[in-house]
């Protein structure tokens, strides 16, 4: 069996996997924490997602079409988009096309200059390779992406006395809403650097296990992965930058003049 | 034309119009008293004249130079607005003094003789200076905004309620440290819920309320 391929998996073994998450609904009984439905739910759509992408998965790479490919890029896209902002507790109009926006230009560039240039698949636009590469951009993307537009949105709300006054004394908008900025994508990144200075210590990357269980040379895994962080590192510096500046220019205009008004609190 | 003369203002909050038709002129070297009732928009008032919101209608000069034709933030540096809740950055008090002369426009470096002359002046301890801006008292820290502003020289002072945190003996002293400014000509426009203080510090005023809209006359 070596250098062929992890060993098959049956609905029995899922079954008997299920058992794990009991483990966790018999914590969640013992300590009262009456998490016991969400978790139900929570198990039942992993595996209700799970097999749904992978069916779809396996009907792209057949149809092996650009236009398919491209339909599916967009709405993973759309979906991480809308995920980016949701998590938010403040938005305003324009918040979400912003986004959007801003994980395409970074997730597509990102995800095409390493299949085109650095891996040099053929074609560039190969299924097998963007769709899983593009869904690791967008995952740890949109994490930076939502950290920094909350975090800027919160900043620029309750700092908004702050922010005028500088302006008052004669700051430009730049001036005056550098500190924000600049703490925005900041902690936009906070995440992608702490997961890039622990990995192989603390935790083994998902895509990597995968290669290993899939028996592949392991060095092979680890340049692989290297490939990966780099990409996300890039993609999220690049989204946290780019709706940073977004949120900017939404919220000042052309008189350096804060709209603050613009933000809506959005009780979750 | 000389001096700051604000024209044909119309301004509201959403819903609201709050002044129709509002015209004032300060000269060189004058202050202006602007009273009316709470929620009469004197705030608002100050604000739009910082060019810190739009209003509806209205045209803002200075010394004959329309504000349109300005950068905004060369305007502010002229004409600063300070607000009635006076706001500290992080760090020192002459951090905070330090910090307008950074902006591009306004580019400038602190006076420290003339800042420790002010603060004696402001009855403020010189080694304040040192001491974390928010640690200060909020009466002190009205006092040190206040410097702040000045500190930038603008031609034209818009003063949000500049006491209402002080003791008599330090409105006094406030008092003192503004004819000093309007002396060596620059002008203000105070507003003030202390008619005495008007009556003391500006020989024209103007009340709000005359130009509200007639429908809010009546409730």
């Amino acid at each position: 069996m070596p250098g062929s391929g992890a060993l098959p998996l049956g609905y029995f073994e899922l079954g008997v996997a299920a058992l794990l998450v009991l483990c966790a609904g018999f914590v969640s009984v013992f300590f009262r924490l009456k998490l016991e439905q969400k978790l139900a739910v929570a198990s039942l759509r992993t595996v209700v997602q799970l097999l749904l992408v992978g069916y779809v998965l396996a009907w792209v790479f057949r149809i092996d079409s650009p236009w398919v490919l491209f339909g599916v890029l967009g709405i993973m896209t759309a979906a991480a988009g809308r995920a980016a902002v949701a998590r938010s507790s403040r938005r305003f109009a324009g918040a979400e096309l912003g986004a959007f926006a801003t994980l395409v230009l970074t997730g597509l560039v990102t995800t095409f200059t390493v299949t085109g240039v650095i891996i040099g698949v053929q074609p560039w636009y190969h299924a097998q390779y963007v769709i899983p590469l593009l869904g690791m951009v967008l995952g740890n993307s949109l994490t930076g992406v939502s950290l920094a537009l909350d975090g800027l949105l919160a900043d620029l709300d309750e700092q908004r006395d702050r922010v005028e006054m500088e302006l008052a004394l004669g700051a430009s908008r730049w001036e005056a809403a550098r500190d924000p900025l600049r703490e925005s994508v900041r902690r936009g990144m906070i995440p992608i650097l702490n997961s890039m200075t622990v990995v192989g210590i603390v935790s083994l990357p998902g895509m990597m296990t995968g290669q290993i269980l899939q028996g592949a040379d392991p060095l092979q895994a680890v340049k692989y992965q290297i490939v990966v962080m780099f990409m996300i590192a890039a993609a999220t510096s690049l989204g946290c930058m780019g709706v940073t500046l977004f949120v900017f220019t939404r919220l000042f205009n052309e008189r350096h003049q804060l709209r603050a008004e613009r933000i809506e609190q959005v009780r979750n | 034309m000389d001096g700051l003369l604000v024209d044909s203002v119309t301004l509201g909050v959403p819903g609201r119009v709050l002044l129709r038709d509002f015209a004032l002129r300060v000269g060189a070297g004058s202050v202006l008293g602007v009273v009316g009732p709470s929620g009469s928009g004197k705030t608002q008032l100050l604000r739009a004249i910082a060019g810190l919101r739009d209003v509806d209608a209205g045209s803002f000069s200075l010394d004959g130079q329309s504000r349109d034709a300005m950068h905004m933030p060369s305007w502010r540096r002229r004409v600063t607005y300070v607000g009635q809740r006076a706001i500290m950055l992080k760090g020192s008090v002459r951090d905070n003094l330090e910090r307008p002369l950074g902006y591009a426009a306004v580019a400038g470096k602190l006076d420290l003789p003339r800042t420790e002359a002010e603060l004696s002046q402001l009855r403020l301890d010189v080694a304040l200076l040192t001491q974390e801006a928010r640690s200060l008292s909020v009466g002190e820290q009205q006092r040190i905004a206040l410097m702040r502003a000045a500190s930038i020289a603008p031609d034209v002072l818009l003063l949000d309620e500049p006491t209402s945190a002080l003791d008599a003996e330090s409105v006094e002293a406030v008092e003192t440290w503004l004819g000093a400014q309007i002396k060596a000509g620059r002008s203000a426009v105070i507003v003030s819920h202390d008619a005495a203080q008007i009556e003391r510090l500006a020989a024209k005023r103007v009340n709000l309320k005359d130009f509200m809209p007639e429908a809010e006359h009546a409730g």
